[in-house]
């Protein structure tokens, strides 16, 4: 996330345009709260978005998700637990009134996407690899001639 | 679960883990309950007092005052409060006047239950897969390099030129995955293979274990394990002589 990050502010990836919907993003706590990344993670958001809407504690003190610590790959046994005490991170992201949300971690966008389904918020939850890919803009000389 | 409990093998090992930092946020704990408020779970659970964090740790006072002497059911509980009452997000650190690490305890916790065979599946999977194959989806080598090569082959029909090197020493960055990636989201792969190849990075993905960088083995307390994972991507970053190595979040 910090590289694709310096890859936009530094010129190396350049857009061809910016998601128009609404967005916000999700702060990981492995990648924010301990690995020190909320400022890149917010911005980055920006980079991509003409209308980006922080959710209430964006940042270090945003809510983990509920899907953190091995609750994800702990499966069916978590499954009601995390699916509950999400509901705290499902009503800040209804409250940006967000469509696209920006997840740079494995664990959270399974979980924001089970959220969405449980509290019918009717997100699209991606990786900024994802939303990257869609956004830029491709060099002429590497985009294949066409037969 | 393990049967039977080892109350001197319990007592044992909290007695030569808790130190200056553990006592110490033992003992000027003043149950303010500012931390209540912070929490996920207890908010979610319509404030419940039990889901209040300070109130979770309460077991390793307890269990050190008992000497260890505690019965399986009691682990039980503690299993249920260190695993489903919390995601060790350390939200509540930050709103605590102390600054005390309450996942920091409740990960102590879970070491614990490891060492007395308490832990859960899922993990436990995982971590037979990570000794056996040094990644938490049991990826063979073969299917790793199967993957990265037609993960490469899809991608270069659409950009002329794209690479994923393997195993290229000196490159500027290694990359690392997570497991379920070359398993359910190749695509992820094709992604960064095509953001790299635009904005000219020097990268490689190791052929050998290590390029997992998920740690699930530290989520259950077996540290032996989390180590061993961490290693691998060490050593292969040596021996790869790169500047960097970067994780796919």
């Amino acid at each position: 996330m910090e590289l694709f990050h310096d890859y936009i502010r530094d010129g190396k990836i350049r857009l061809r345009e910016k998601f128009k919907e609404p967005t916000t993003v999700q702060d990981p706590c492995n990648v924010v709260r301990s690995g020190g990344l909320a400022d890149k993670n917010r911005r980055l958001a920006e980079f991509l978005s003409e209308d980006f809407r922080p959710m209430k504690y964006q940042g270090n003190y945003n809510f983990c998700c509920g899907g953190g610590g091995g609750a994800m790959p702990m499966g069916g046994e978590m499954r009601k637990y995390r699916l509950r005490c999400g509901k705290i991170k499902a009503e800040q992201i209804r409250d940006t009134g967000a469509k696209i949300v920006f997840v740079p971690c494995h664990n959270c966008i399974d979980q924001l996407r089970d959220l969405s389904k449980e509290y019918d918020l009717g997100i699209r939850a991606i990786h900024f690899k994802e939303a990257i890919t869609e956004l830029m803009e491709i060099p002429q000389e590497m985009i294949p001639e066409e037969d | 679960m393990a049967e039977d409990v080892n109350s001197r093998e319990i007592y044992e090992f909290l007695k030569t883990r808790i130190g200056a930092r553990f006592r110490t946020w033992l003992q000027i704990c003043s149950h303010c309950g500012l931390c209540a408020n912070t929490c996920h779970y207890y908010i979610a659970n319509g404030n419940e007092p039990g889901m209040i964090p300070s109130y979770k740790v309460r077991h390793l006072l307890e269990i050190l005052k008992r000497k260890g002497r505690v019965d399986r059911k009691y682990l039980e509980t503690v299993y249920h409060t260190v695993y489903h009452e919390c995601n060790m997000c350390r939200r509540c650190t930050l709103y605590c006047p102390f600054g005390i690490d309450i996942a920091l305890m409740i990960s102590l916790l879970r070491s614990m239950l490891f060492s007395q065979g308490i832990a859960p599946e899922g993990l436990v999977k995982a971590i037979e897969n990570y000794k056996k194959f040094g990644n938490q989806m049991a990826v063979t080598e073969e299917d790793w390099v199967d993957t990265i090569e037609w993960c490469e082959e899809e991608m270069a029909e659409e950009l002329l030129g794209l690479k994923i090197p393997i195993d290229k020493k000196g490159a500027r960055i290694m990359y690392t995955v997570n497991a379920r990636e070359p398993m359910f989201y190749p695509q992820d792969i094709m992604e960064v293979a095509k953001i790299f190849h635009v904005a000219g990075e020097d990268w490689t993905v190791p052929r050998k274990e290590g390029w997992d960088d998920t740690n699930l083995a530290m989520f259950c307390g077996d540290l032996k394990t989390a180590r061993l994972i961490v290693e691998n991507t060490f050593k292969r970053a040596e021996e790869l002589e790169v500047e960097k190595i970067a994780i796919t979040e």
